[in-house]
């Protein structure tokens, strides 16, 4: 569904992200796991269309999406919840997630998949009236999340969900992933530093640092990986 | 911002009535002058607004006030053409020359837009005070320009009929503007304001959306133009400096850019507070920045929002409500 091949993304001199393939099946969940600084995001805003990148191929559904710009992905049906959760702080919850259906024209559809991305949030339904700067951590996160729902993806991409929350918090999100990848049959991609809760929502992962992927496999492989183990699982 | 229906009406309603019942009250050539002064101000500082709302701040749209004003007057004086024709005309010239010009400055944002169209402003009055002197008129600026011709047995030679001309242009101005705000246009113009690369990736085609916002801004401000210039029948490349585009954002910024009444709040006190300080003359712009500085430290969401802050403080003093987070200015 999803190849990154070779891709490389640089700024000026600097190369972020160097030679990085990554694939995502339909209906499959993977992780990217990596310390700060080690590309992850990089590599999302070259797959969103925010950074052109100097090499490589970005194939999404059988089209090269490598050069295009950021506002025509979405309509292939990829959607991406940002990292520090991105919302519109001055708008209420209700009109973060209308901006999110901003693509569709399909009135009565967009109504139905509001209606579930409510059901799925319910917390978001009691707060729709309310502006979503004034929401908690854990909230905004679900906005991030219910928003780029509303564009009724084939893959959802998402950064650095747990970024900040609590662990009870970040346990919620997690069951979340797991049940739109589920219900709705989304693949989902899922960049964090939090390697615990990546590797047990994804089926496969992959480890990047400083650029590189330095190793991939499935996630239940990659829990027991010495090198993982040290650096990422704390022993 | 919540959106309700009635408060768009009722808004452009206020505004309409105020512009109708000033004449009943006064034909006083003075009162009349100023009452017009704060139309067409309006119509500058709303179509200023409009380029805010995507996160724009045009140093440059004074400029295309001049490029209205200065083709409406060449085309009645030199052409011959009627003003009822060139009020268009003129405000087409104006969004025509947007397209390249903001294709180009939109390729920046931030403080680089702000210098790009600064340079641009100074480029389009050097323009018309240095160069084809017999065309502009020069340093001593371009004159005996007439005032609109007849329109419909109408005649517009006194102030009350080029007030009335200025409240129709105005209320027009007016409802499109806050049918636009109110549209799925106005939301998506604060989706840009407020983060525009999230816009971008959730499929808004952002630099679009500024350039229409840029095109549509400069027309209305080439509408203003053509009114200034067979209204005030002399024209000086000095109007459309930097003095009354700092004028022109810092009545908006006062009013509030956060909601499209802002600019209706801020227009109308400053231009009344502008004549009331008349009298200092060259002090008058340092009243001005002093005002501008203590919006910015205590009403940072402009006079338009004081009566929901003030609400929420008395609110919290009650202690019925916790504290809640204000919106903040948008960044």
């Amino acid at each position: 569904m999803l190849e990154l091949t070779d891709l490389s993304v640089h700024y000026g001199n600097v190369a972020a992200v160097d030679g990085v393939s990554v694939t995502v099946q339909a209906g499959e969940i993977v992780a990217i796991i990596g310390p700060n600084g080690a590309g992850k995001t990089s590599t999302l805003r070259a797959l969103s269309g925010l950074v052109r990148p100097s090499a490589g191929r970005i194939v999404f559904r059988g089209v090269d999406i490598s050069r295009w710009r950021a506002h025509r992905i979405v309509t292939l049906g990829l959607s991406h919840a940002p990292e520090g959760r991105r919302l519109f702080p001055q708008m209420t919850v209700l009109e973060n997630l209308r901006m999110g259906a901003y693509r569709r024209r399909d009135g009565r559809a967009i109504e139905r998949t509001l209606g579930e991305v409510l059901e799925r949030f319910p917390r978001l339904g009691e707060r729709r009236r309310q502006l979503a700067g004034t929401l908690s951590g854990g909230e905004q996160q679900m906005l991030t999340i219910g928003r780029a729902l509303m564009s009724s993806p084939t893959m959802l991409v998402l950064d650095e969900p747990s970024f900040g929350l609590a662990p009870l918090i970040v346990r919620e999100i997690r069951t979340i992933v797991e049940s739109i990848n589920r219900d709705r049959k989304v693949a989902v991609l899922l960049v964090e530093q939090n390697a615990r809760m990546a590797l047990a929502v994804a089926a496969r992962a992959y480890v990047m640092e400083t650029g590189r992927i330095v190793l991939s496999g499935p996630a239940a492989a990659l829990r027991e990986s010495p090198h993982v183990k040290a650096a990422y699982l704390g022993g | 911002m919540e959106r309700r229906a009635a408060a768009p009406v009722a808004g452009v309603g206020l505004i309409a009535l105020a512009a109708a019942t000033l004449p009943l009250i006064t034909r006083d050539s003075y009162y009349l002058d100023v009452a017009t002064t704060i139309l067409m101000n309006l119509t500058l500082t709303m179509s200023f607004r409009l380029q805010v709302s995507t996160g724009q701040i045009n140093m440059a749209h004074i400029s295309f006030m001049g490029i209205g004003a200065y083709a409406s007057a060449l085309l009645v004086t030199r052409v011959g053409l009627s003003f009822w024709a060139t009020l268009w005309l003129g405000a087409l010239v104006a969004a025509l020359l947007a397209v390249p010009i903001g294709s180009v400055a939109l390729r920046v944002s931030g403080p680089y837009y702000f210098l790009i169209t600064f340079a641009f402003s100074e480029v389009v009055r050097l323009f018309f005070n240095n160069f084809f002197e017999g065309l502009f008129g020069g340093p001593s600026g371009l004159v005996g320009i007439p005032k609109p011709g007849r329109l419909l047995g109408l005649v517009f030679d006194g102030k009350p009929a080029l007030y009335g001309l200025m409240a129709v242009l105005c209320l027009i101005v007016v409802v499109a503007l806050v049918r636009l705000d109110y549209s799925r246009f106005g939301l998506t113009a604060g989706a840009i304001r407020q983060a525009d690369l999230v816009a971008e990736t959730l499929g808004v085609n952002v630099f679009r959306y500024k350039l229409t916002a840029f095109v549509l801004g400069s027309f209305v401000a080439g509408l203003a133009g053509v009114f200034f210039a067979h209204f005030r029948q002399v024209l000086h490349s000095s109007d459309f400096g930097l003095e009354p585009m700092v004028l022109l954002v810092v009545f908006t910024v006062i009013g509030g850019t956060g909601s499209v009444w802002g600019p209706v709040i801020g227009t109308i006190v400053m231009t009344l507070a502008s004549e009331l300080l008349r009298e200092l003359h060259h002090y008058e712009i340092l009243v001005f920045g002093a005002v501008l500085i203590l919006t910015m430290l205590f009403a940072p969401e402009g006079l338009v929002a004081l009566s929901g802050a003030a609400r929420r403080r008395l609110r919290r003093l009650r202690g019925r409500a916790p504290a809640q987070a204000g919106a903040g200015l948008a960044p």
